[in-house]
């Protein structure tokens, strides 16, 4: 067998020999005198010196002259020579990693050939400069992250939920009796969220009023993440504020089976690989109600959360990207079902309620997402990309005893093209189709209304390398609404410079519109779109293993909907709100200088006023706290086998409107502490034994004050403070994986 | 004129004979590879990559070339006086052409172990780092390279040499390590190595066995 593969090269040399010397095989004599001829004629030697465009000599290139096995490569100097047996009109190929191949036409005629060659660079997308203003990444394979994947789940106090884990990044601010994602002074629907390109409606869980939510997907579906504070791709609409992009693994490593158990519930998924697909399965159950039954709430649960769901993902790849062609489909289903029942206390007692326990909120939701996405390069510099994705939320309240049920639905169908026509300019253009339809209905009285939008977007993005240290990247997104008959063109712009250090310097610019909330829009369907402008400079280094960012941002908005009266009964609805967000933030990670440690620190720091919602004049939001922090630790034990972290986020307050005092929103909350830590335990590689606890100081956190909507009969307004569902939360569960191979675990799922 | 044309014949058969025996594809590659086996030095591992890179020009049908190639720039890689960012950019040019070898060879047990040890190169830039996302790959893939070929002794050291981190990571034994490294070493001392060569297949990793079943005594 290896005999074979020795004869079988040395037969095709011999015929590409042949055919380059062009000899017919009946004329042997011409042959014969070619050999015999070729070692008396004179070599001809070659050298020169290599440099580039600044003058710089280039060591390591690689120098040939082609077809055949002459050359050499470059000295330390950039020199180089070598000498050949070839005659006649020759041709002389310089290369080297990071710049642009040079050919020189030669002629070997004995007489030394002596060049010097000038490389210009070429755009290495491994190293060269990267648009960082507004951006976080999350990905094993890019240089400039801020975060692994795995990040995302071994961050203590984020307990397995992409939101927590973000709002340990600066520009977001937490707010506890929320749980979705604030950033820059933005509400938390001014964030779209988007997975594998395609939007996601209804990404957070459906909960009653000051009852924290959670992103309803688990962070192992994903390989990474793209989190813009501001100052976006034309790719993305339809926010004001800011961008989440995840994308899905690829193919999984193997065949295996995880089963966790948990103080919450339990799940169990199963993987199976082939050569070019692979499958998911997985189903999950949790109730709150035996972890409720043992500690103490500050919430009054008359059925505490429970819910299910289950997805399925399939993937097959095709193709092969060696040879230019290959593409990627990934079809990805999740429904899921919740359910709770909660009572709670009005301010003052003035409104009717059950034993003194005020108002009871029941309520069921059912979700479904799915999409299918492709992407596939082609050869000539092409690559594609689009999908569909289909997602409907439906939430049944019971108010009281008095039924509500509103219906959520999203359509998105997207297709993209980028063409690189040279290695520094790329353009990629994209359509994309909208449905947004919404009803909600008032069962006991037979009252329903409803809306169904079609949005139509264009966008087209021109990216431009100017040379490994410069890029420049614009952007054009136009819009049309079907339901507000109102068209739009936002620009946004990007710039990025790379500093000899491996610092960077990025601004990015742009105009955001985004249509009101469904709720608004469905009591006024011809509302227009809000609109902000973001201005971001930002600063971005890593260098050994330690990253530092630092961004200033400037963000104004415009046609805010206002209105007069409670926002569950807004009047009068209006577009006359503005206002602004300036601030700065820094971050920065350090996983070297404390060994088996890495640390990240944040600050953001957010100066916001805005005239919005039933305001009469510019306020500061009770979401955005203007002093932001949090600091997180995680070391790992080898002894001990084991990984302990700690997370501790903090904010100034938030601020709230006391009726009692003279103008608006003129109070403030205590501040926000928070310190969780948890603890991974690996007995074997297979088996993971997570512990973690949030707030373990006890800490007792006010997010706000409910006001009496009547005074009392001293004139008096009541209040009741929002707090915490209770004074700490704490989770175990036992994560086991079975597969083939026995070290496999599923550390990167917790 | 008959006469000369057989005599010329036979003399052009001999040539045929000896340059079947050692073609300039062979003579050249097996020049290149003693050179890139015996070196550590940056520059001329750099000299080895342009090298076989100038003969997979000539050859384009050929995986040995493209996987020498890429094992030049998978050692510099692992240089130690790199920055991490260098280091990337010899592995990244080291996965291209281990992929492009795959292509024209598919489920070749030494390609798919090199693009383990490639990704193994990765892990070892920044273990801290990648440690969690990377070793899983790895072994995956030398698992793979396994499945193909379970007496490859490439496979099997760097198998061993997964297992004996996964070993010290966890504080376990590392029996499993030592058995993959031993069952190397012993392949490695029983191959004939002179006909390797001459095939112009892979013969490295034997001083990795050896002194991996050094540290395991």
């Amino acid at each position: 067998m290896n005999f074979g593969q020795v004869r079988l090269p040395a037969h095709f040399a011999l015929r590409n020999f042949d055919k380059k010397q062009g000899a017919p095989m009946k004329n042997y004599l011409l042959i014969l005198l070619l050999f015999a001829a070729a070692p008396t004629l004179a070599q001809t030697k070659i050298s020169g010196i290599v440099t580039d465009q600044k003058g710089g000599v280039l060591p390591g290139a690689n120098i040939t002259l082609k077809g055949t096995y002459d050359g050499t490569s470059s000295d330390t100097q950039g020199n180089f020579a070598f000498e050949t047996d070839e005659t006649g009109s020759q041709v002389i190929s310089i290369q080297a990693l990071g710049f642009k191949t040079q050919e020189i036409n030669i002629i070997c005629s004995g007489n030394p050939v002596t060049l010097k060659v000038t490389l210009p660079e070429s755009i290495n997308l491994l190293t060269a400069v990267t648009i960082t203003a507004g951006a976080m990444e999350a990905s094993d394979e890019k240089k400039s992250v801020v975060l692994k994947p795995l990040d995302i789940v071994t961050t203590s106090g984020a307990m397995g939920d992409i939101t927590a884990a973000l709002l340990t990044l600066p520009g977001t601010s937490t707010v506890g009796n929320d749980g979705r994602l604030f950033v820059r002074g933005g509400d938390a629907s001014e964030t779209s969220i988007f997975i594998d390109g395609l939007q996601v409606g209804n990404a957070f869980g459906s909960t009653a009023s000051n009852v924290p939510t959670r992103t309803r997907f688990s962070p192992n579906l994903f390989k990474g993440s793209f989190f813009s504070t501001g100052g976006y791709s034309a790719e993305y609409g339809q926010a004001l504020s800011s961008a989440l992009a995840l994308n899905t693994l690829d193919l999984p490593l193997r065949n295996q089976g995880d089963i966790s158990i948990m103080s919450l519930g339990g799940g169990y998924t199963q993987t199976l690989v082939g050569k070019n697909n692979a499958l998911t399965a997985s189903g999950n159950y949790y109730n709150l109600a035996p972890y409720q039954s043992l500690v103490k709430q500050n919430f009054d649960w008359e059925k505490s959360p429970s819910s299910w769901d289950s997805e399925i993902s399939l993937r097959q790849k095709w193709g092969n990207a060696a040879k230019g062609k290959s593409g990627f489909i990934k079809a990805y289903f999740h429904t899921e079902g919740n359910g709770m029942a909660i009572w709670q206390k009005s301010p003052g007692n003035d409104l009717p309620g059950n034993d003194g326990r005020g108002d009871r909120i029941e309520l069921h939701n059912r979700y479904s997402y799915g999409n299918v996405s492709f992407r596939h390069s082609a050869n000539k510099g092409w690559f594609f990309y689009g999908g569909a994705a289909f997602s409907h939320n439906r939430d049944k309240y019971n108010i009281n005893r008095e039924p509500i049920r509103q219906i959520n639905q999203i359509a998105h169908s997207k297709i993209a093209a980028v063409k690189d026509f040279t290695p520094q300019f790329s353009l990629k253009n994209g359509l994309e189709w909208y449905i947004k339809s919404y009803s909600e209905a008032l069962i006991s009285q037979n009252l329903k209304r409803k809306y169904t939008d079609h949005q139509l977007n264009h966008f087209v993005e021109a990216t431009y390398y100017f040379s490994n240290r410069l890029i420049m990247v614009g952007g054009l997104r136009t819009g049309y609404s079907s339901l507000s008959k109102q068209m739009w063109v936002t620009p946004r712009f990007s710039v990025a410079y790379k500093l000899e250090n491996q610092g960077q310097f990025s601004f990015a610019a742009g105009k955001f519109k985004q249509l009101p909330e469904e709720k608004l829009r469905v009591l006024q369907t011809n509302l227009k779109n809000g609109e902000a402008t973001h201005y971001i400079l930002n600063y971005f280094i890593v260098n050994n293993n330690r990253t530092f960012r630092a961004e200033s941002f400037y963000k104004t908005y415009d046609n805010l909907v206002t209105y007069q009266g409670l926002p569950t009964a807004p009047a009068n609805i209006t577009q006359n709100g503005a206002g602004y967000a300036r601030g700065f933030d820094f971050f920065y990670r350090d996983k070297t200088t404390i060994k088996g440690t890495d640390f990240w620190i944040t600050y953001s720091f957010v100066d916001s006023k805005r005239r919005f919602a039933n305001y009469e004049t510019k306020v500061q939001p009770s979401f955005a706290p203007r002093h932001n922090g949090s600091v997180v630790i995680k070391h790992f034990i080898g002894k001990l086998k084991s990984q302990l972290g700690s997370s501790w986020s903090w904010n100034s307050g938030y601020t709230y409107n006391n009726p009692n005092l003279q103008g608006e929103m003129q109070s403030k909350t205590k501040m926000y502490s928070d310190l969780s830590i948890s603890w991974s335990y690996l007995p074997r590689p297979n088996i993971i034994i997570h512990a973690a606890c949030s707030n373990v100081l006890g800490r007792s956190n006010v997010f706000g004050y409910r006001y009496a909507t009547q005074p009392d009969e001293t004139g008096f307004y009541a209040s009741l403070p929002t707090g915490q569902q209770a004074k700490r939360f704490a989770f175990i569960g036992l994560f086991i994986t079975l597969s083939k191979n026995k070290d496999a675990n599923q550390l990167n799922n917790l | 004129m008959k006469k000369l044309q057989i005599i010329l014949t036979f003399m052009l058969l001999t040539t045929f004979t000896a340059i079947a025996q050692d073609t300039p594809y062979q003579k050249a590659m097996k020049k290149e590879i003693a050179k890139l086996i015996e070196t550590d030095s940056l520059p001329q591992l750099q000299q080895s990559a342009n090298a076989f890179a100038r003969i997979t020009e000539l050859n384009p049908t050929e995986w040995q070339p493209l996987y020498y190639q890429s094992l030049a720039y998978t050692f510099q890689g692992l240089n130690k006086t790199l920055t991490i960012d260098k280091k990337d950019e010899a592995l990244a040019r080291a996965e291209e052409l281990a992929k492009k070898a795959d292509a024209i060879s598919p489920n070749n047990v030494e390609i798919v172990t090199l693009q383990g040890f490639v990704t193994m190169a990765k892990l070892s830039a920044d273990p801290a780092g990648r440690g969690q996302s990377l070793s899983g790959l790895a072994m995956q893939t030398f698992g793979r390279a396994l499945g193909i070929d379970n007496k490859n002794p490439r496979a099997l050291v760097m198998m061993a040499q997964m297992e004996y981190g996964m070993a010290k990571f966890f504080g376990s034994g590392t029996e499993k390590a030592c058995g993959f490294a031993q069952q190397s070493a012993t392949i490695f001392a029983g191959q004939d190595e002179a006909a390797l060569k001459a095939a112009i297949l892979p013969t490295w990793g034997k001083k990795l066995a050896d002194g991996m079943v050094k540290n395991c005594k």
